[in-house]
Parts: C-alpha cells; structure tokens; sequence
C-alpha cells in the first residue's frame, strides 16, 4: 500500500479530539470567568461584590476550606501508614485491606453520608447510642449534623484517593533505596523517616491536593449532612443558587463557582509545576524484588488495629446501608417482629421511572467512558509516542477538566451549550455525556500513559519496520499489551459516571433523570429505605465489578 | 575483616527450591566471587548473608556469632556490613555527600569526623569534586562509585556486591573493577562480590563459587577452574569450550560417527565428552590428531578465529594470527591437540547447544 503523500492518519485523530476539549471544555470554562466579570455585557465587579459581603457567603467559604482542609490531613495520616503497610509489611490481609480501601474509592460518597447519617444522628443514631450504653455516658457522644461530623464523612470517602496515589508511588519505588538504608545501619521506623517519607513526599502532596479538591467540591455529602445541620458549603450554596432559577441566580452561582475553579486550579499548579518537579520516583533502579518489612511482634496488634478501621470505615457504613433497606420502620431495629420487609428492594428493581433512570445511566457512563477512553488513548499516545511540540497540552487539559469542581463545569456547559452559540445539547443526555468526561476522563488518561510506559517503543519500531501502518500497529502490538489497563481505565470511568449525582442535579431533565439524582431524590424527599435498597444495588454492583476488574487486570490494580 | 560461616543453608520460595544446601566458610580479607548464570541464586545467597532473606534451613554465622538460624535473626541494620546493590540504590533526596554520610549519621559521629571520613572516603572513589551533586545529575559510573563509597565509608569488615558492573559500559568496568580490587587490597576487608561476568570473576577473585541452579559446581582459584572445571557446566561457563563425544579405550579415545581418534592415558572408560578449548588446538597443513576441513576464517587481528568440520561437530580453534595467510576456507587441515578435558557422558546435550 504504497502512498504518494504519507498522510498520517493519527493527525486527523489527534486534531479532531483537541477540537472536541476545546470546545467542550477550554471554551465553556474560560466563557464561565468571562461571565462573571461580564454579567451585564459590561465588565463589572458588581456580582463580586454582592456575593462577596453577604455574611452567609463568607460562612460557606469557610466551611469548604475548614472541612476540605481537615479531610486532607486526616485523609493522609490515614492514607500514609495503610498504604505503607498494605504495600510494604507483612500485615496478615493485605490483599483484602487492599480490596477494601479500593472498592470505598468506586462507592458513591452519597451513600456513605446515608449511612454516617443514620449511625451518628445525634438523637437515635445507632453507633451514638451503642457507645452511649458501652460506656455509660449521659448523652450520645457524637453529632453527625456538624461540621466535625461532615469533616468525619469527607475523610472517610476521600482518604482512599490518598490511599490509591500513595500505594502507586510506593509499588514504583525501588526497594533497594530502603535496604541500603537497613544495611547502612538504620531501623526500619528510621528509614521509613529518613528515605521512604522523603522519598513519596511528592506524592503525599499530591494525594494532599487531590484530597482537597475532591472534598471542596463534593455537593452530595454537604448537601445529606450539611443542609439540616444549617451548614452550607460553596457547592450547596451554589446549587441553591441555581436552582433559584433567574438569571441573577445564575450569575451569583457563576460568580460562587469562579472561587472554587481557583481554588482548585491553584491547587492543581501547585501539585503539577511545584510539586510535580520534585518527583523522584522516576529516578529508580531497576530492582522489582518487593521487599516485605517484618512487623514481627507487631503483625497482629497491627492486623487488628487496621481490621477495626475497616470496620467502622468501611464494613459497618456498607452494612448499615443494607440494613436500612430492609426495614419497614427505621425507628426500630430491623431484627424486631415484622421490620423486615423486602418492598423497598421491590420498588428499586421494578418501579418504571428507577428503572428508566438506571437505563439513562448505563448509557451515558457506558457512552463517557468509551469515548473517554479513545480520547485518553491517542492523547496517551501523543504524549508518550511522539515528539511534537505542545504534545502535554491536552494532557494537561484532562487534568485540569478534572481538577476543575463538578459544580463548576456544569454550570459552564450550562452556559454555553444551551443554544448561545449554537450549539445546543443542553436536556439531551449528550450534555451529561460530556460533563461526565471532562470529569473523569484523568484517571482513564493516568492508566493508560502508566501502561505506555511499560511498552517499549521499539516494540512497536519492530511492527513499523515490518510495514505495518498506525491503525495496524495499534491493532497487532500497542492494544493486546495494554489492554488490561485499557479495561481498567474504562471502569475507572464507567464507575463514577454511572452514579454521578451532582453534575447531573444540574444538568437532568425530565428524561435524563440519573440513577444518582434519582437516589438523592429518594433520599431527601421519599423515602431513605428505597434510597438505601437503591444503593445497595450499586455497592453490589461496583463490587462485582471490582471482583471483575481484579481478574482482568490479574490483580494488578493499575489505578 | 571477617570470616563468614554458611551452614547448611538452603533456602526456598514457596516450593521452590532455589539454593541448595550451602556449606562454606569465606576466609577473613578473601575476595570471594558467586558466578553463574542469571537466576542460579547469587543474589539469593547475598540476600541471605546481608540479612534481606531468611534462610529456610541451616543458619549464618560472622566471626563465629549467629546472625541467622532458625532461633535467631540479626536484622540487616544490625550486621554491620556495607552492601553495593545492582541498582546502586543511590538516594535520590540526598547529594552525594549526604548519601555516603549516612552510614555515619546513624552512628551518631560527630559532624566533624563525618566530614573528615567521607571527604577521605569521596577522595577514594574520585568523586571529592561531586560532593554536592544530586544523583539525577551523575553519570551510571558515578553514582555506582557513590554506591561504593556508601558501602565503605562505615569501614565494614564485610563487603557485599551484586553485579556491580552491570550497568556500566566495557571501559568504565575495566578500570572499576580494578579500583575495587585496588581498595579491598588497601582496606583488607572481606569481600562477596556476585556476577555473572567470568572476566570479572577471573581477575579479582581469590576465590570463585561457580553456582549452576542453586548448586555449587566447583570452588576454587580461578586459574584452577579454568584449567581444570569440575564438569561439563564449569568448563562450559567459564571460557570457550568445544565438546566431542567419543568413546574411551585402553591408550585412545575414538571419536563417535567418525573414524578418527586421540591418545589418551586415563582411567576413564566407556561414553566420554572430550572437552577442548580452542586456544588449545593448533592448526596444520601437515598431519595432526585430527583432521578436519576449515569451513570459516575470521581474522581479530591478535588471532584467527576458526572453525574446523571433524565429521559432523564444528570444533571453533583459535589459532595463531598468522594462519589467516596460509589457510584457505576449503583446505583440509590438521589439527594438534595441546590439552584436553575427559568427562563421562551423561547424555544431556545441553552445553553443546549452549556453544553453537
Ligand atoms: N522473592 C522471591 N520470590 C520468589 N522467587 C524468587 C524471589 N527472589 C528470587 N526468586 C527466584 O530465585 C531464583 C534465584 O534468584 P536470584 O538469586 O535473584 O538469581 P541471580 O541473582 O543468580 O540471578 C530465581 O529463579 C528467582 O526467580
Ligand atoms: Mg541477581
């Protein structure tokens, strides 16, 4: 197949997926910062200004950055030492620790203030009064409805982002950097401060940061525990703000959203060009012997001390979900005469507008995460397979769309594809497909560079000089050796779109309800039992999906 | 200065039995290398001496005390031994200064003889000119030579390598492997150096564990093992080799599918594997021990690097560089046999697959 000109077809690719994040994502951000200062068609800084001296503005700011703030400490003093030990000792269990921390990363954080919700209710939250009658205490011990109780939930949905960063920078690293240590003279606690914690330190940042933004932009937990504790954060106030519905409404939440987006694209520099430059880990030999600390005598005190962290954080949250989805009267123990009953999972399986809600999910998760994974392909591709210039910049715009609040790039797809400028996608379910994908396009684009790194190029040199074309050697050498992480990369995209909430409560109509506005919905308004039983079906479901995922990938979690 | 005790020890991964039975003792300021193939356990072995494996049976001894057996485990830390691991394991976080001073900041010396000792120690590794490097500004041979001075600033008596060399190119090896002997002569330390490079193995050693599958083949001064290996394997590894199969008798040996054959005086009787380097054959026009037809030529300049059809095995002969004038590929040729190796066939073909 010889050709006059050696047109590349891989450059009609690449230009046609730039084409799409600049217009679906570059454009509608940057019209979003236009917008607030331009409200009026005339700059002005009169939405800054009313917005900014309202008293109860100021309270939310602060709440954000108070319980964001305090998930990523705690989030990292948990994320570190499990990482540490699931990684590197010889604690009994790893695998399924492992497991476990993974699968709270694949739940949705919703779900997990319902059940911190009905453990802690300061009134008849069963844990509170478990430990009441434990310890003889006068009153419940904890209330969920504050701002400790929110900081209490976000950490314990958001430390396994720590926990996942961490662990991945820790499998890469070279253990020999540690035994030199050991052979030097020191300790195993005084290499794990004197090589191992400098060493990730990087990547401690960067699980940090992405701690943060995750938790200042999450809406579902703020809204479930916040709202009857009147505490509000910047993403309730902004949904409240929308759903006013003038355009006044939308131009303070634009002018709220302007803050969270530089929050998080601070952040986002910081983690990427400050940070980013420090990273040592690339710096490693070549050893891949893994090298398993012995706790010795510690193994069990430690064994147990992690087994009842996943208990509480993880078993007790999951299983009191199922428990309430069970239980005709909440007041009331669901192993009590006649409690137990079966209709709330009749309702979530069989009801007409459930069912139609799950199917508009799986189609649009299922249309994100597949077309998200072609773009993450030739992107990876690009950045890892050629030399042209500007090769990171899309890159880049994959981290910064997810870097960027859910509440944010709604509202800018709200603004700028409901007809404006022609292009009008706004209550078709195209305008959550792509919201969606500028979301969680990153970790689909992490797996599959990290999986390009591991394919030399030269293996694909081979099939070049053998005549093959792109499309070919794509086919014939790139995809068969990649393609566990191409199948984890999916579900790591599938996953979270699927029950995507609060990009969705902005963007549904009438016919692209979600599975997760549909719960929420449940939740808030109907009936928590049915909202419980519903999401039983999605731990049930990211379960088996892990299970699944664990196969695929032969137990090499490459997230 | 030490002397190292190996007990009995076997060690094994899952079910997997990758060292057997390990009995020796390494002699106090010895150099001691652990040659074999990749994958025998030369690692292994180190692993177990620097304390990073347990063994499975058997137990480790230094200077007589216990540090690993079935009641007792010194951690590495605790052994007081300077290791060089394959990958240099150089720290990236710390400059060359700071990483050799590490040894010494554990042992909580004063600033000012850390100083001291681990300029002297960079001034022994020529690096004194790098001390504020970072590592990702060093060359492979640089930060290897930080690896080392890491390993020594401690002043070990026991020093361990891993296949130090490996990453480095041919003349950056020659002249390392020259200064580590060089600094182990200087230091009188003992040394356990592990490779898979026979030249290395040659030149430094005092003496060489030739290790096949997890299995001593032969211990010995290395002009001893070249000039007589145990077996097969050791001839094979160790220096080029040509095996023949024949059959002994009473004064000779015939060579199998051919009718040709050599003196022999030995004891052995039967199926035989006739082992003979080619720097030990001489080429002739005139009559040899042999007789053979030269089927290529390939002049290196010192020598003329040959192979020879003897019935239907090609023997490789290097011969004196000046044959390449007066041989033809074609002629007949004879061939004289300085010195050969008799070993018992035990039928396994493996080594001869190995050559060609
Ligand atoms: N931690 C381990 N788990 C399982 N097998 C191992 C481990 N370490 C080494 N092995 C196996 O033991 C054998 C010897 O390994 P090693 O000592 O590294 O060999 P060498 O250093 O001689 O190349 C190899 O077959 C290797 O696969
Ligand atoms: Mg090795």
């Amino acid at each position: 197949m010889q050709k006059k000109h050696y047109f590349d077809i891989k450059w009609a690719v690449i230009l046609v997926i730039v084409a799409f994040l600049l217009v679906f994502q570059v454009f509608p951000l940057l019209y979003l910062v236009y917008r607030s200062f331009f409200s009026t068609g005339k700059f002005s800084l009169e939405g800054f200004s009313r917005i900014y001296t309202y008293e109860m503005n100021w309270s939310c700011l602060k709440n954000t950055i108070i319980t964001a703030g305090f998930a990523m400490i705690f989030g990292v003093i948990l994320a570190f030492p499990l990482a540490w030990l699931v990684g590197r000792t010889n604690l009994y269990g790893k695998k399924f620790f492992r497991f476990l921390f993974v699968t709270t990363y694949m739940v949705p954080p919703y779900v997990g203030a319902m059940a911190w919700l009905r453990l802690l209710n300061p009134k008849v939250g069963t844990l509170n009064v478990f430990i009441k009658n434990l310890l003889h205490l006068s009153e419940n011990p904890f209330n969920i409805y504050s701002i400790w109780g929110l900081v209490w939930v976000l950490t314990t949905f958001y430390y396994p982002y720590a926990f996942i960063t961490i662990s991945r920078a820790m499998e890469k690293m070279d253990p020999s950097l540690e035994e030199a240590s050991r052979i030097s003279g020191a300790s195993p606690l005084k290499t794990l401060f004197t090589v191992t914690l400098p060493l990730m330190m990087p990547s401690i940042v960067a699980a940090a940061l992405l701690v943060f933004v995750a938790a200042a932009s999450c809406y579902g937990i703020p809204s479930i525990i916040g709202a009857p504790g009147q505490l509000y954060t910047v993403t309730t106030r902004i949904m409240d703000y929308v759903s006013v519905g003038s355009q006044q409404g939308l131009t303070d939440a634009t002018v709220l959203a302007v803050f969270l987006m530089a929050i998080a694209l601070l952040v986002l520099y910081i983690s990427n060009f400050v940070v980013g430059k420090k990273d040592y880990i690339t710096v490693s030999g070549k050893s891949t012997r893994p090298n398993i600390v012995d706790l010795g005598k510690w193994r069990i005190p430690i064994t147990i001390l992690v087994s009842i962290f996943a208990l509480i954080v993880v078993i007790i949250p999951f299983a009191t979900v199922f428990m309430t989805s069970f239980t005709t009267n909440m007041g009331k123990s669901l192993f009590a005469p006649g409690n137990f009953t079966l209709k709330f999972w009749n309702t979530a399986l069989t009801r007409k507008s459930i069912l139609g809600s799950t199917k508009n999910s799986v189609i649009s998760a299922v249309w994100a995460a597949t077309l998200g994974m072609i773009v993450c392909l030739v992107m990876a591709y690009l950045l890892k397979r050629t030399n042209v210039k500007g090769k990171a910049v899309p890159d880049f715009l994959i981290t910064v769309g997810s870097g960027t609040p859910s509440v944010v790039i709604a509202l800018a797809l709200i603004m700028t594809m409901s007809g404006r400028f022609g292009v009008n996608i706004y209550n078709t379910i195209f305008i959550m497909i792509v919201a969606y994908m500028i979301k969680y396009m990153l970790m689909g684009m992490r797996t599959v560079v990290s999986a390009f790194s591991q394919v030399s190029p030269s293996l694909e040199e081979a099939a070049q000089i053998s005549g093959a074309g792109w499309l070919r050697r794509l086919k014939d050498v790139l995809f068969p050796l990649i393609i566990p992480s191409i199948v984890a990369g999916w579900f790591l995209i599938f996953m979270p779109c699927f029950y995507e909430l609060t990009m969705s409560n902005l963007l549904y109509s009438t016919d692209t309800k979600t599975l997760g506005v549909e719960l929420f919905t449940y939740q808030t308004y109907h009936s928590q039992q049915t909202a419980s039983a519903l999401a039983g079906g999605i731990l049930i479901m990211v379960i088996g999906l892990n299970v699944i995922l664990d196969k695929v990938t032969k137990g090499k979690f490459s997230i | 200065m030490s002397v190292i005790t190996i007990d009995h020890v076997t060690k094994s991964f899952g079910n997997v039995e990758v060292l057997k039975e390990f009995t020796q003792e390494f002699q106090d300021g010895e150099f001691i290398t652990l040659l074999g193939p990749s994958g025998c356990g030369k690692t292994t072995m180190l692993r177990i001496i620097a304390g990073f494996e347990k063994p499975t049976t058997g137990e480790v001894r230094i200077d007589g005390k216990v540090v690993s057996s079935k009641d007792v485990f010194v951690p590495p830390e605790k052994r007081e031994i300077g290791m060089v691991f394959q990958s240099y394991a150089v720290w990236p976080h710390m400059n060359v200064f700071d990483n050799v001073a590490y040894p010494l900041k554990i042992k909580r010396m004063p600033k000012n003889v850390i100083r001291e000792k681990v300029e002297g120690i960079l001034e022994v590794v020529h690096l004194s000119q790098y001390a504020d490097r970072m590592p990702s500004q060093l060359s492979g041979g640089q930060q290897q030579r930080v690896a080392l001075g890491r390993a020594l600033v401690a002043e070990p008596k026991l020093l361990l390598l891993d296949e130090p060399l490996s990453n480095l190119d041919a003349k950056l090896r020659e002249s390392m492997r020259y200064e580590i002997k060089e600094i182990q002569r200087k230091l009188g330390i003992t040394v356990v150096y592990v490779t898979h490079d026979q030249i290395e193995a040659m030149t430094m050693s005092d003496r060489v564990y030739i290790i096949n599958r997890g299995v001593i083949q032969q211990v010995g001064h290395p002009i001893e093992i070249y000039r007589h290996p145990a077996n097969q394997f050791v001839a094979d590894f160790v220096g080029k080799v040509n095996f023949i199969k024949g059959l002994a008798e009473a004064g000779r040996i015939r060579i199998k599918g051919i009718d040709q054959s050599v003196k022999y005086d030995g004891e052995m009787r039967g199926d035989v594997v006739l082992a003979i380097r080619p720097e030990n054959i001489e080429l002739t026009s005139a009559e040899g021990h042999l007789t053979g037809i030269l089927s290529s030529m390939y002049y290196l300049g010192d020598v003329n690097d040959c192979r020879v059809e003897v019935g239907d095995t090609t023997l490789r002969v290097t011969a004196d560089a000046h044959t390449y004038d007066t041989l033809r590929v074609g002629d007949k040729v004879g061939l004289i046999i300085d010195s050969f190796l008799v070993y018992p066939d035990d039928g396994n073909d493996d080594y001869n697959k190995i050559l060609t």
